[in-house]
């Protein structure tokens, strides 16, 4: 198993001078892309699902603040509707990949032997499996459905929160006043929580706010295999794969649902005082 | 960013310059979207005949009409059931040996024994005489010799055989023999000096198979190939402004189809599925989709078939309004969140369509707003084009939309008789038929008088129109961009073959 | 050289594992999908105008596709036993020999994008972290972020117009000459060095930060002489781990980038064999890729053990 860097794996190396007017800069994105994906949908009128086939790649105006996609429908409602799936695809499956990594990470570094080495080495095999074949095994199931997507990235993904955890707890636990409060007695229970929580919270929080992003761009290159939402759902990686055709006559469409991603990625970026991996 | 394009240009150009320069022979390097599945010819025959590697008995110019290919003539007796082809004396295997009567038995009989159209020819018996191969049907069948154009049937030497009849080799009889071979992306030729026509100009060949349109695009537009076939629709505009490039644009006899399981409970009224005929805006998807106006279904037939499109048909229209009334006649009302409900069940289906061409998503998202306004939820389902005929067959296809070859061979007939049936087709009608159009095929195969068979194609193309058993959406046009070195640039709508031969370097 | 031998006796269980998991994985897969198998790799075997349900009847009765699932999967694992891996039912050639043909590719293809990417990521990193807080290191920041934002397909297909379309210095597709392979390992390299730099940004500020640098620099050593000697050095060990973690993403990306510009490798393969179903075509693809990647983790943990043979001892 690859060690992990401890510096990247415990986060933060603050940037001097202006880290305050980074974070506030990266609170501002992140504001800004929940503002659109909260309360757009409330606020723009325009279905997102309505079609207008003669007024397909309209530029801004007329109507149409950020104009039309490939079948005439208004951009804007598209990306404030895909931003609640997108943004919700990501943080489910975040979650759902973080709580089974960070349960048997720190099974393994607390048990440390052979159910160490036994998890060790199933997550060592299940990164090695292309996640992109997990997904597509399932995708089969229910084509273009929301479930084979969401299972599939967190089933490839928990292998992340696993290393991370595994690795700084086991190097906390080795710890002497850890040691100490494991020899008085102290379960398991309270270990995590006194001692070995506040140590994960900084890298765990960058993880997550990272697979978030990853999560969109995998949605995205799925359905440039083939296998993604099925339309006409408005999602941003979905929305990159149908208007890439389009990239020559309409490069602003195309740039949209990336750039609000972008904002995305680097508003967490400052904010958690880390960078993307 | 900037000095991540800096470093990687510099890069790029460090590889281009220790490129080594190109072969003294020019290749002509061709793309196209697809791939070589396998030598057998039922696989990908299509490529090897359109490279012209391999020959067929018989070819077609563009308007389907039979011309000789590896046959010299052919003649038929006068009860229409015994047919004698001559083969070209002289014609030569790649590997050398003579093209005989035995082999051509062979690739028949090959093909015959296989799923394809040839299987549906009553033929009787077939066998190899000297320089000439008789072939005796159990009925009168007017159009054998374009069945005999269809590439599962080309001829290939018996070297090209392992023992147990699979195909190992691709040694056959055309202008190019294959020189590399990697399956399933790519094969080049060079001219074959032993073939029986005038040699082609053009020394060596290449093909690329490229899935994806942008790709293609980006390869005719960066001169990295001479000829790009099926270009997508959005890169056409972009590459007929290129000063590299010619764009040749022509319908072919293909139509996009909705087709329609008239034995769904929902869909056995012909009211209804008149009503989603009408509802589809034919004129709005061929526009922002297809970029071709011009390719708007009228009727299943486009005017580029003379001989099967009837102008007197009404044409097929957009009306939603009538749609909505013909709806509410067969007992649809408004229900909750506006989709209709007829005896407590709300009117949803399922659409099922193929990614293999990157058109008809859209199209089917289309559709699908389209069939809403009028009160019908459909559901798109993206599949492989196996699951089509895999729907047909156990029941479970609503609505599926795809591009169908209307002329498997150079005679529509042939579709025909494959998609319109006494129990429908896997590509055609599903839980509907009609005796009257049964029958009509039927004697079409027969029918030698020239005035009678324009009466029963006419009466096939109306039985057609007023069924709705398959709706057309829209006709297909074939886009292929050709490179201004390149001369003697012509497209045969048919896909039979790239005309390589005609072809010669401008410079 | 305990160090090594235990961590390749490791990989060589990794291994193992992974050859199992791919079975279990693919076999799901062939048992539970729905839809026809027959129809499937009837349509890649004749294509959308000749699928029909004479061609999928004639399909199983060929593959025997009715046998019971249990008598198949037995079959299949007897055969890679004997490191057989069956027949592509599409194509009917041998799988080894086909992907024997697509390895090289693959191989070429990351190699080429991670021997790119070493050249690009870890020195902007060093940069941004010699200018750390500047505006220098923000828009560092914020290439990285927007590379990790966009798809690879985009990034690949912005690359193709630049220098195939406009500038025509570069191929758009195909696997013709050296000159092929630069934009798709390209594509790849600027994913993979968008993060690398950033870790390497990290790690060499904390090192620029530590005791013996502040040391160094007392001693009178001049900027540029401190970070080649002792902060790219000490950098050099975790950014070479870190790259066995970008790892997984290179295999995935392989497989997009390789649909983009056509290149004849084993993603390319596997997403075909998918959406036919030709199920020992997908068992050998993903099991060659997921041995893939477990080779080049052995190559990077040799290289670690190289750069700094303490992470020999230090790891389990």
């Amino acid at each position: 198993m690859t060690a992990i860097p401890e510096t990247s794996a415990a986060g933060a190396v603050p940037a001097p001078g202006s880290a305050r007017g980074r974070r506030a800069l990266g609170a501002g994105l992140l504001l800004a892309v929940g503002l659109l994906a909260l309360a757009g949908p409330w606020l723009i009128d325009a279905d997102p699902l309505r079609q207008d086939l003669r007024a397909a790649l309209r530029g801004p105006g007329g109507g149409h603040p950020l104009g039309t996609d490939h079948l005439g429908r208004d951009m804007l409602a598209r990306l404030a509707h895909a931003a609640r799936l997108s943004l919700g695809l990501g943080a489910a499956t975040v979650l759902t990949a973080a709580v089974p990594g960070v349960l048997l990470g720190l099974a393994a570094a607390w048990r440390g032997g052979a159910v160490d080495r036994a998890l060790g080495a199933l997550c060592a095999s299940v990164m090695a499996l292309p996640g992109l074949l997990l997904v597509l095994v399932l995708a089969g199931f229910a084509p273009g459905a929301f479930w084979p997507l969401y299972v599939g990235l967190a089933l490839a993904s928990w292998v992340e929160y696993f290393r991370v955890v595994r690795a700084v707890a086991a190097s906390r636990l080795a710890r002497p006043d850890v040691e100490a409060a494991r020899l008085l007695g102290f379960g398991p229970a309270h270990v995590v929580r006194r001692h070995l929580l506040p140590d994960l919270v900084g890298p765990l929080a960058t993880l997550m706010a990272f697979g978030l992003a990853a999560t969109v761009v995998a949605v995205s290159s799925l359905s440039f295999v083939g296998i993604g939402l099925r339309p006409p759902t408005p999602e941003w990686g979905n929305m990159m794969t149908e208007l890439l055709p389009y990239h020559a006559e309409a490069p602003l469409q195309l740039l949209m649902p990336g750039t609000l991603l972008f904002a995305t990625v680097l508003g967490l970026a400052l904010v958690c005082g880390r960078e993307p991996s | 960013m900037n000095p991540i394009v800096r470093l990687a240009a510099a890069f790029g150009l460090l590889l281009a310059f220790t490129c080594p320069a190109a072969a003294e022979t020019r290749t002509l390097r061709i793309a196209s979207p697809w791939e070589i599945t396998g030598l057998d010819p039922a696989r990908s025959g299509y490529i090897f005949a359109r490279m012209q590697v391999a020959e067929t008995l018989v070819t077609a110019d563009g308007a389907g009409r039979p011309l000789p290919g590896l046959a010299r003539s052919w003649s038929v007796s006068p009860d229409g059931s015994s047919w004698t082809f001559e083969l070209r004396p002289g014609a030569v295997f790649h590997d050398g040996t003579p093209v005989t009567a035995q082999a051509v038995v062979h690739a028949l009989e090959r093909a015959r024994s296989r799923p394809g159209p040839l299987a549906g020819v009553p033929i009787a018996r077939m066998r190899a005489e000297a320089g000439a191969v008789t072939i005796r049907t159990e009925r009168p069948f007017v159009s054998l010799p374009a069945f005999l154009a269809h590439y599962e049937t080309i001829v290939l030497a018996p070297s090209a055989y392992d023992d147990a009849g699979a195909v190992v080799a691709m040694v056959a009889t055309g202008p190019f023999r294959v020189e590399t071979l990697q399956p399933p992306l790519s094969l080049t030729t060079v001219r074959f000096d032993g073939w029986w026509g005038e040699p082609p100009a053009i020394e060596r060949a290449s093909y690329l198979a490229v899935p994806r349109g942008e790709t293609r695009a980006a390869m005719a537009e960066s001169g990295q190939a001479e000829l790009v076939f099926v270009l997508a629709p959005e890169t056409v505009d972009r590459l007929r402004r290129s000063p590299r490039v010619v764009v040749h644009s022509q319908p072919i006899p293909r139509s996009r189809v909705l087709k329609l399981n008239a034995g769904h409970p929902f869909l056995a009224d012909p009211r209804v599925r008149e009503a989603i005929s009408l509802a589809i805006d034919r004129e709005g998807i061929a526009a922002a989709i297809l970029r071709s106006p011009a390719s708007t279904a009228t009727q299943l037939y486009p005017p580029s078939l003379p001989d099967w499109h009837v102008p007197g048909l009404p044409p097929l229209a957009h009306d939603p309004g009538r749609a909505g009334r013909l709806l509410a006649e067969a007992g649809w009302a408004p229900g909750p969140g506006g989709i209709l409900v007829k005896d407590g069940a709300p009117f949803r289906l399922t659409l099922r369509t193929a990614s293999e061409r990157p058109e008809q998503p859209p199209m089917a998202a289309a559709i699908q707003a389209q069939l809403r306004e009028v009160g019908i939820d459909v559901t798109v389902a993206i599949a492989n084009s196996g699951d089509i005929p895999a729907g047909h067959r156990d029941g479970t296809l609503e609505l599926a939309l795809f591009a169908r070859t209307l002329m498997l061979v150079p005679d529509p007939l042939a579709t025909l008789l494959q998609d319109y049936g006494p129990s429908g087709g896997d590509w055609g009608a599903m839980g509907w038929s009609d005796p009257a159009l049964v029958e009509a095929l039927h004697r079409l195969g027969g029918e030698t008088d020239p005035q009678a068979r324009a009466r029963l194609r006419a009466e096939v193309a109306t039985i057609l129109h007023g069924a709705h058993a398959v709706l057309p959406v829209a006709w297909f046009d074939y886009h292929v961009a050709a490179s201004r070195r390149l001369a003697g640039v012509s497209v045969d709508p048919l896909e039979l073959s790239y005309r390589l031969g005609g072809m010669r370097w401008a410079d | 050289m305990g160090g090594l031998t235990r961590a390749l006796g490791g990989r060589l269980v990794q291994a193992a594992l992974v050859a199992l998991l791919v079975g279990i994985a693919c076999f799901a897969m062939v048992e539970f999908l729905p839809g026809d198998q027959a129809y499937r790799i009837a349509a890649g075997r004749y294509g959308e105008d000749l699928v029909s349900t004479a061609a999928a009847d004639a399909v199983r009765l060929e593959l025997g596709l009715d046998r019971p699932w249990w008598e198949r999967l037995g079959a299949w694992l007897a055969a890679l036993a004997r490191l057989d891996l069956g027949v592509s039912l599409v194509t009917g050639e041998r799988v080894a020999h086909e992907i024997g043909h697509q390895l090289g590719h693959t191989l070429l293809l990351s190699l080429a994008a991670l021997a790119l990417s070493v050249l690009l990521g870890p020195p902007l990193g060093v940069l941004a972290a010699a200018r750390a807080g500047t505006a220098w290191d923000l828009a560092g920041m914020s290439a990285a972020a927007a590379l990790r934002a966009l798809p690879a397909f985009a990034v690949g297909v912005a690359l193709t117009w630049i220098f195939a379309v406009r500038l025509g210095l570069l191929p758009a597709a195909g696997a013709e000459g050296p000159a092929a392979a630069v934009l798709p390992a390209l594509t790849l390299a600027l994913g993979l060095a968008a993060a690398s730099s950033r870790v390497t940004r990290d790690v060499a500020l904390s090192v620029m930060r530590s005791p013996w640098v502040a040391f160094a620099r007392t001693k009178g050593l001049g900027e540029a002489a401190v970070v080649r000697r002792h902060a790219l050095r000490n950098a050099a060990a975790p950014v070479t781990a870190y790259l066995g973690i970008q790892l997984a993403w290179l295999v995935e990306g392989v497989v997009v980038v390789e649909s983009v510009f056509v290149w004849p490798g084993i993603g390319h393969a596997l997403v075909h064999a998918v959406v036919a179903r030709d199920v020992p075509m997908i068992q050998g693809t993903a099991l060659v890729l997921g041995l893939l990647f477990v080779l080049l983790n052995a190559l990077v943990d040799l290289l670690c053990i190289l750069i700094d043979p303490r992470a020999g001892e230090r790891r389990r």
